[in-house]
């Protein structure tokens, strides 16, 4: 972990140095120097795929979020996701990319909770922003519909729906679209966490506090992954908003105590139980501003 | 004569037949079965794994996000076209914290539980028993928020 955090972060330097120095020497540089145009270009060094796909694997499932939340026995608010006519408001490839992201959260929220008559309207209009970005091929629309027409087994609802984006995703690495990789995953995280700040206002639950709390550990991996897409304007915008919540997310400090795992056998089931243990110091303060914050990216977002 | 053209057009279409039938399973197929394997467990990724014989064992690394609360499974299917027996290792930095292969009894276990009470990121390795070759599919579930 720490050589990973160590080779992303001398990548991140490397790129915010190298554009410094040709930026404030661009002409001479090529006058001193014979460097191919192709090294001048805007465009960013690039963080290796493998790189990329280990950072991803690293911003959670808004699965997670929603099981969480179910959990605390909180009950299912149509009120806490998107609408689907907002996705009119969504044009550019850019906007499309976030709101796929933001809808498929809305999905693993509504498939949580087992709502299937809300789940053909979000996957018909997650099918149409996948067909404004060309990967609408990849959602698997029919089966999705006849598992939700029919009640058919809901954990199959869940499985296609994953696997779709996860196919979405690596045709969008393939196809040289790797931004719009990224901008879903921000959409995803971004969902998850507004959900949960709606949660927070309405459920006065300090375990769903801690939820929101807790994503600044994924927050930081999101940031270095959009910042490789800088260039873009619609991210570089992005990331300008994100950067006020990471400012939020600063005041948020975690503390661990590690204990030994445990391993019991039932049943012939082996369960290992982790005795680690994590506390999130923020202020109630802190909370209301990163709640603030997260809902007005999110709505500024889909221009609620 | 023409019982033997017969015959040997018989024999050539079951042994394409049957060919067909038991055709290598792709990492798809692997899914799919580790999906049975973790049974009522909802989806949340898969891992692939590809490796090569090698001595040591060459590893397969991932790292994933585990969240406080909730209760995952990890459950691992072999491609029957390999010889080896993958071993997922769960690690937090340089602790391993479980595993699907207990060394001291020798057991294999299709799929583990590992209650999470920290979030975090973690790292999973994977790798072919005795540096075996091997195709592998790796998945991770959620059982129960805790």
């Amino acid at each position: 972990m720490h050589k990973n955090l160590i080779f992303i972060i001398s990548i991140a330097l490397l790129t915010t140095s190298s554009c410094r120095f040709f930026d404030s020497n661009r002409n001479m540089s090529r006058e001193e120097f014979d460097i191919p145009d192709e090294l001048l270009d805007e465009k960013p060094l690039e963080i290796a795929s493998e790189v990329i796909d280990e950072m991803i694997q690293n911003v959670s499932s808004p699965v997670e979020t929603a099981a969480l939340i179910k959990g605390l026995n909180i009950p299912f608010n149509r009120d806490y996701i998107a609408p689907t006519q907002l996705d009119k408001n969504l044009n550019t490839s850019f906007q499309k990319a976030i709101g796929l992201g933001i809808y498929g959260a809305g999905l693993g929220y509504i498939n949580m909770y087992e709502r299937t008559s809300l789940v053909i309207n979000y996957i018909t209009t997650i099918k149409t922003l996948a067909d404004g970005i060309q990967v609408g091929q990849f959602f698997d629309f029919s089966t999705l519909n006849r598992i939700a027409t029919n009640k058919e087994n809901l954990d199959s609802l869940m499985l296609i729906s994953q696997q779709s984006f996860n196919r979405i995703d690596n045709y969008l690495r393939e196809t040289n679209r790797p931004q719009l990789s990224i901008v879903i995953v921000a959409g995803i995280w971004i969902e998850g966490l507004y959900i949960s700040t709606r949660v927070a206002q309405d459920a006065r639950n300090p375990r769903i506090n801690e939820i929101i709390g807790e994503q600044k550990v994924t927050m930081n991996t999101l940031m270095l992954l959009l910042n490789n897409y800088k260039y873009d304007a619609s991210v570089a915008a992005l990331i300008k908003d994100m950067e006020e919540l990471q400012e939020l997310y600063r005041d948020v400090r975690i503390t661990y105590e590690y204990g030994d795992p445990v391993s019991v056998e039932k049943d012939g089931v082996l369960t290992f139980q982790q005795n680690d243990t994590q506390t999130i110091h923020m202020s109630d303060e802190t909370l209301e501003k990163i709640i603030e914050k997260v809902q007005s990216i999110r709505n500024g977002l889909l221009q609620v | 004569m023409k019982n033997i053209f017969f015959a040997f057009f018989i024999t050539m279409a079951l042994t394409l037949g049957f060919a067909n039938v038991s055709k290598a399973q792709s990492e798809d197929d692997l899914v799919e079965i580790c999906g049975m394997i973790a049974g009522d467990a909802t989806f949340l990724k898969d891992f692939r794994i590809r490796l090569d014989a090698g001595d040591p064992p060459p590893i397969q690394r991932f790292s994933v996000i585990l969240r406080k609360g909730i209760k995952y499974r990890f459950s691992v299917c072999n491609s029957k076209d390999y010889e080896g027996k993958v071993v997922l290792q769960l690690l937090d930095n340089n602790r391993l914290l479980a595993t699907t292969y207990i060394v001291a009894t020798g057991t294999d276990y299709p799929s583990i539980e590992y209650v999470c009470t920290r979030t975090g990121a973690y790292h999973l390795f994977f790798n072919f028993r005795d540096g075996k070759p091997g195709l592998a599919v790796g998945l991770l579930s959620l059982v129960e928020t805790m």
